[in-house]
């Protein structure tokens, strides 16, 4: 479905990902995974077109997406979240999905139709089922961090996407609050049919969600294979861990 | 609380309506210029406070709008009420071009830019002499007899504003104006939902620029002069203000700024020449102790739980 | 060839002459701005009233003192008075303030102005002031083909250079320098190892506003001393600043170069909008290069 080739991008002489490869089939659910600065959020920022690539291509569905506009490659039906929380801080979490889905359906121009008639069940369909839907009024800035992250996939799923690209999805969040959003992303996946791509550093989830794993390093990808092949490969036990005895798991 | 609301926005309206029976002819004049300033801060609202953007040098549509009307009515032999809708529509063109160049930058870059375009734009009417009067601009420009009194100017900037205020309002309460909040709060993230984002704030300061445009017109009706420093940068700065002490974040606010500060000026000019001073240390304190303005304020401390950090 | 002669005949190179010395002033208030934006982030609108009130106090100066003594006394005095009304303004105010949006910065930069506009008008009035041209520099030298060129403007020809150096040296090689470039990049990295960031800034929001005084001064004996002479400059400076590159002081200097050669040959070529090329110019250097032509500190 998703296809990474070779993809480059530096800043200012620093290479921050330099070669990555990535292959994703559709209804999978991939991991990226590499210590911190290894580029995995560039990459993202590639893929979804925040950046533009210095080489390399993007494959989407066999079609050419590389560099296209943020608003072009989500046209595109592929959605993300962010790590850092990227939510519209003074509007409503309803709002907040409905101006997803707004934009999903081509209603931005529309001036004079009030919102507040539009996409109503649709967004609270999306609120549903993220668990979301008692805290509809509540001002997002106001939501605890986890609502918060929880309220980015929900953003990400008024797309009406088929590939989800999460960045850090149970970053900052409490015990309870990640087995939550593990199960969601579960359902996501069994129930709605959705690609997922997603980078993580709790190995714990990521090993236990995912059909397979891409490792990256100082920006290259190391590996992509299987969680089995992932963990007992050398490279990856050497680059991840500096070379010391504790194994992955 | 709804029927209250209802009460008190009918007898605003009444109370409106009937002003001009009750006070003289002086008073009408300054009602008039609030309801302008009050267009002229709420088309910028629309870009600054719902939008986000940057729009330092406001006036220069403003002024556009009146010089558009201005010279229509002066110049030419169209009915003026032709003028009228060519003032504002300058204005939005002025303002389309303005924005091709600006939108590239973001924030203090485009405001910077903003302001240099808009000096030149005051910089050529302010030298164009022979077809602005160039320093001393327009005086008595004649008006249709209906709108030529003070009552029926009065009347006239009271419909149109009116009507403006409804269009702007119902603007963002639309798919438009909920886009166009997210674009303010997160310009990426709106990117990412599927929303060009240049293309929205263009669009938006076209439509701001228009109703800056309709707050120039009626002052034309309302003053019958023109003249460059209406699109001095130091009015901007003006109208920014009357945003930011009613409230960035509200409808309501830049309207009661415009009040508070054409008040101020009226009142506390008769006693002293030094208004300015007396602005300026209003201005501070209301910086240093309410950010979000005096309805802002209000807003946030009777629903704590909608605001709870910024 | 002909051309080039008619172009750079005596009369045009007078008026490039007369356009650098005017560069020189939009120079020193320019970087004392580009500073403040570089290292405090605050487009400071009243840099424009520190000029203007600059400029009253060197006229004062001179009324009292007179003589050449006055002028240099003046120099050195109206600086250092602009000094000290920004050091109580940045600790009595400004300090509480570095966190806040630009556009709240703006307002209350605006504000102060305001406040500045009104107190000048209660110590100085709102008449024309004018301030002597002193005793050494008054009458012309004979430049180009004895073309007479004022010798107070050779004076500010002369003092653009030393300003540049002087800031030169004190940006890259003094200590307090050395720190205000660290505290633009990264201030918190600066408070973390032991250095109070706060009177830093103070230090360097001194120096700029110093500068903004001392362009007064300046400019005083070349123009008449009035009202509002804060209200152009504040504009042409912060676009001077822009085009530069924020917080660059060579991007000052260029950028100053620019406007003021733009402005004085533009004047020569179409009389009427003469007022108009600068601004054209810095559209032109913003379109090709948004964020200015050297490096912002930013």
């Amino acid at each position: 479905m998703l296809q990474v080739k070779s993809l480059t991008k530096t800043f200012g002489g620093f290479k921050a990902v330099n070669g990555a490869n990535l292959d994703v089939k559709k209804g999978e659910i991939i991991a990226v995974i590499g210590p911190n600065g290894a580029g995995k959020t560039t990459l993202f920022n590639l893929i979804t077109g925040i950046l533009k690539p210095d080489s390399g291509q993007v494959f989407f569905k066999n079609e050419d997406i590389t560099g296209l506009p943020p608003y072009i490659v989500c046209k595109k039906r592929i959605s993300r979240s962010f790590q850092v929380v990227n939510v519209f801080q003074r509007r409503t979490v309803f709002e907040n999905v409905q101006v997803s889905v707004l934009a999903r359906e081509n209603k931005t121009w529309n001036l004079f139709t009030p919102s507040k008639k539009l996409v109503i069940e649709e967004t609270n369909r999306i609120l549903e089922s993220v668990g979301l839907i008692d805290k509809g009024d509540d001002i997002s800035a106001a939501l605890s961090h986890g609502d918060r992250k929880v309220l980015e996939i929900a953003m990400a799923l008024g797309g009406n996407p088929e590939f989800l690209i999460l960045d850090e999805p149970t970053a900052g969040m409490a015990a309870e609050e990640t087995d939550r959003c593990i199960d969601l992303i579960k359902q996501l996946s069994e129930k709605m049919g959705l690609t997922i791509l997603f980078c993580e550093h709790d190995m714990e989830l990521v090993f236990s969600i995912s059909d397979r794993i891409m490792v990256m390093v100082r920006g290259s990808t190391i590996i992509q294979g299987s969680c089995e092949e992932v963990r007992c490969n050398e490279a990856v036990q050497d680059a991840y861990l500096g070379g010391s005895d504790v194994c992955l798991m | 609380m709804v029927t209250k609301g209802r009460i008190g926005a009918y007898a605003g309206i009444i109370f409106l309506l009937a002003l001009p029976l009750f006070f003289p002819r002086f008073y009408v004049y300054i009602a008039s210029l609030i309801l302008l300033y009050g267009l002229l801060a709420t088309s910028l609202n629309f870009v600054l406070g719902f939008g986000g953007i940057y729009q330092f040098h406001h006036c220069v549509f403003y002024g556009a709008g009146a010089y558009g009307a201005a010279l229509m009515l002066t110049k030419t032999g169209f009915s003026p009420w032709v003028g009228f809708i060519v003032g504002p529509l300058v204005a939005a063109l002025l303002s389309l071009i303005l924005g091709l160049i600006c939108i590239r930058l973001s924030k203090l870059y485009f405001g910077m830019l903003q302001i240099s375009l808009g000096s030149l734009v005051w910089a050529v009417i302010y030298r164009w002499y022979s077809l602005t009067g160039g320093d001393d601009g327009i005086h008595g420009i004649s008006v249709p007899d209906m709108i030529a009194s003070a009552n029926g100017a009065y009347y006239f900037a009271l419909i149109v504003t009116g009507l403006s205020f409804f269009i702007i309002f119902k603007i963002l309460k639309s798919p438009f104006g909920s886009v166009l909040q997210g674009i303010r709060d997160n310009p990426i993230r709106s990117e990412m939902i599927g929303v060009n984002v240049k293309r929205h704030q263009l669009a938006a300061l076209v439509i701001s620029g228009f109703f800056a445009g309709v707050a120039g017109v009626l002052f034309v009706v309302v003053d019958t002069t023109v003249f460059p420093d209406m699109l001095f940068w130091t009015l901007s700065m003006e109208v920014m203000i009357m945003c930011l002490l009613g409230g960035w974040f509200t409808f309501m606010g830049p309207i009661l700024g415009a009040a508070l500060i054409v008040l101020l000026r009226t009142f506390i000019s008769t006693y002293t020449v030094y208004w300015a001073l007396f602005l300026g240390i209003v201005l501070m304190i209301i910086i240093f102790f309410l950010p979000n303005g005096v309805l802002g304020y209000f807003q946030e401390k009777f629903r704590p739980k909608k605001l709870v950090k910024g | 060839m002909d051309f080039i002669y008619t172009f750079l005949s005596p009369g045009v190179l007078s008026q490039i002459f007369v356009g650098l010395s005017r560069t020189v002033i939009l120079f020193i208030v320019a970087s004392g701005l580009s500073l403040i934006l570089g290292v405090l982030r605050i487009p400071n609108v009243f840099h424009g009233s520190l000029y203007m009130i600059g400029a009253f106090m060197a006229y004062t100066i001179c009324s009292v003192v007179g003589g050449d003594a006055g002028f240099w006394l003046a120099l050195i005095g109206a600086p250092i008075g602009v000094g000290l009304v920004s050091l109580a303004t940045e600790r009595g105010l400004f300090q509480y303030l570095y966190e806040r949006e630009h556009i709240m910065l703006i307002l209350f930069t605006f504000a102060i102005s305001l406040v500045f506009g009104d107190l000048v008008k209660i110590v100085w009035g709102a008449e024309y002031k004018s301030v002597p041209v002193p005793q050494v520099f008054q009458g012309f030298v004979p430049l180009f083909g004895g073309l007479p060129f004022p010798r107070y403007n050779m004076f500010l020809l002369f003092m653009g250079p030393v300003v540049a150096i002087a800031l030169w040296f004190l940006v890259n090689k003094t200590k307090i320098g050395k720190i205000s470039q660290a505290a633009a990049v990264d201030r918190e990295m600066v408070g973390a190892v032991g250095i109070n960031v706060s009177w830093v800034f103070a230090t360097v929001f001194v120096i700029g506003c110093f500068l903004a005084g001392l362009g007064g001064a300046l400019v005083a004996p070349t123009v008449s001393v009035t009202l509002g002479m804060d209200h152009s400059l504040i504009i042409e400076a912060f676009l001077i600043v822009i085009m530069g590159g924020l917080g660059n002081i060579w991007g000052a200097l260029l950028g100053a170069l620019i406007f003021g050669l733009t402005q004085s040959l533009g004047i020569l070529i179409w009389p009427q909008f003469g007022i108009v090329f600068p601004y054209l110019a810095v559209i032109v250097v913003l379109l090709f290069r948004p964020t200015g032509l050297l490096k912002s500190t930013w």
